[in-house]
């Protein structure tokens, strides 16, 4: 009977635990979806913007795709922060936000990431051939828009009919870095802002893709028609087009969207 | 439909269920009449694999599989190739992945034996094993089936735990509920549709015949 109290007890003492962290944040937060590119950069710029004007920032990673559906089914977000330009796009085909286009916040860099001691060679498209190299990890190209990007990559660099047998694809970027940050895959093409992470830096080395070899990723963001934090959300856009943002961006693996790389 | 990840998937899961009954049915014998003080811990351990989410429990396979490991380099070395991005890799997640799904009613199963029964066989000088055989795995064909039908579904469902070991190459590690998650993340949704339709009454015939199956066990 002691027990069963108790059991009572803690059932209905429950549901404040999650409430009460809710209960002392002065205003509603300001909900972010972003894509998982972004990941190990967005806290800063979140934390940064939170510190500047007081506006709590909540943020909900996955990938770009998957947030797109969300939204479209109508996911109480306030801002959309796309790996690319193609999904923010269905976002505004939708009318579900007042923007006439997504706006660019930056530019997504394809990195070529290798485990230390595969290649003696110079780090390169065609070094990947070498027979030390049995798989090269890949984010899924019909998704994930830096899967895209890379496989645009090898077919320009006229590699790809050589390397496909050696490709395995993940679901998302972060997913293949982890298949070569394991070990199981020698060689990754993923996106910088993972490259530069402490991890994957201390167990092999990265080159950027020359810009020339795959369509520019512009990755791009929505404002949304229904956001309850309209106002914070449009000053996070401008705070990541302002020179402070924009700093924080590039110290986190991404290029500024006009810039001429 | 994409004919090669549901041959694949029929094929895994197929493969996948029978390891699992061998393995399954002695462990679960041991822990359903066992008196060892290890077997209540052992018992929670089995149950770990449905508690981590299935991608972090396929990133571990891929740590523990991988060069990493002193385990991964044997792999490797035995085999020829690693065990990740292979069918053979897949099985091995999917064994663990499934265990517990095999395991659970079986313990439930055989622990339900009714005890005099064994009893009285040993006073008539049967053996454990031949107890096993003649007594305990007739009395529970229900939880047999149960074990090998979860097994199954279990596996044809499996995702995460793949898609992070296999690396989703088509016709080798591409599964039916992987294709069915790129059509959905493709916004391809009429294929995924048919697709999902598919899995769904395949399921549901498989599952409809094993509980018809039991409930005719009860009557008996």
């Amino acid at each position: 009977m002691y027990s069963f109290r108790l059991l009572v007890l803690c059932a209905l003492l429950l549901p404040s635990l999650g409430t009460r962290e809710q209960k002392s944040l002065p205003e509603q937060p300001m909900r972010i979806a972003a894509a998982a590119d972004l990941q190990p950069l967005l806290p800063a710029l979140a934390k940064s913007f939170q510190n500047s004007t007081g506006t709590p920032v909540q943020v909900s990673y996955a990938s770009s795709a998957t947030l797109a559906t969300q939204i479209l089914n109508g996911a109480p977000y306030d801002l959309f922060l796309a790996a690319n330009s193609a999904f923010p796009q269905k976002v505004v085909d939708a009318k579900l936000s007042e923007q006439r286009s997504p706006v660019v916040y930056a530019r997504g860099v394809l990195v070529l990431w290798a485990a230390h001691g595969v290649t003696s060679e110079p780090l390169t498209m065609h070094a990947l051939t070498a027979g030390s190299i049995h798989r090269i990890a890949v984010a899924d190209p019909h998704h994930a828009p830096y899967g895209a990007a890379a496989i645009a990559a090898l077919r320009s660099s006229g590699s790809y009919a050589e390397l496909g047998p050696k490709l395995v694809y993940a679901e998302n970027v972060a997913q293949a870095a982890q298949m070569a940050q394991s070990g199981n895959a020698q060689c990754a093409l993923i996106s910088k802002t993972l490259a530069i992470s402490p991890v994957l830096q201390q167990a092999g080395s990265f080159v950027e893709v020359p810009a020339s070899l795959y369509p520019r990723m512009l990755q791009a963001a929505v404002v949304l028609r229904n956001a309850k934090q309209q106002k914070a959300a449009e000053a996070f856009l401008h705070y990541l087009a302002s020179t402070a943002g924009r700093k924080l961006l590039v110290a986190g693996g991404l290029d500024a969207p006009a810039s001429s790389r | 439909m994409d004919t090669a990840a549901l041959l694949l998937t029929l094929r895994l899961a197929g493969l996948t269920t029978l390891i699992l009954l061998v393995l399954a049915v002695p462990l679960a014998y041991w822990l359903a009449f066992s008196r060892s003080r290890w077997k209540t811990p052992l018992q929670a351990v089995f149950a770990l694999p449905i508690v981590l989410p299935p991608t972090v429990l396929g990133f571990y396979f891929l740590v523990a599989l991988g060069p990493q490991t002193a385990f991964g380099r044997l792999v490797t070395h035995l085999l020829g190739h690693p065990l990740a991005f292979s069918f053979a890799g897949l099985v091995v997640g999917s064994i663990i992945y499934s265990f517990p799904f095999a395991l659970h009613p079986l313990t439930s199963g055989f622990a339900g034996t009714d005890r005099s029964l064994l009893e009285a066989a040993a006073t008539l000088g049967s053996s454990p094993l031949s107890r096993m055989l003649r007594i305990v795995l007739p009395l529970s064909r229900g939880s047999l089936v149960s074990a090998a039908v979860l097994s199954f579904a279990h596996t044809v469902g499996e995702f995460g735990v793949v898609l992070m070991i296999g690396g989703n190459l088509p016709g080798v590690t591409r599964t039916l509920s992987i294709s069915l998650y790129d059509q959905v993340q493709d916004f391809q949704y009429a294929r995924a549709n048919r697709t999902a339709l598919f899995l769904l009454g395949i399921c549901l015939l498989a599952l409809t015949l094993l509980y018809s199956r039991q409930r005719r066990t009860e009557l008996v």
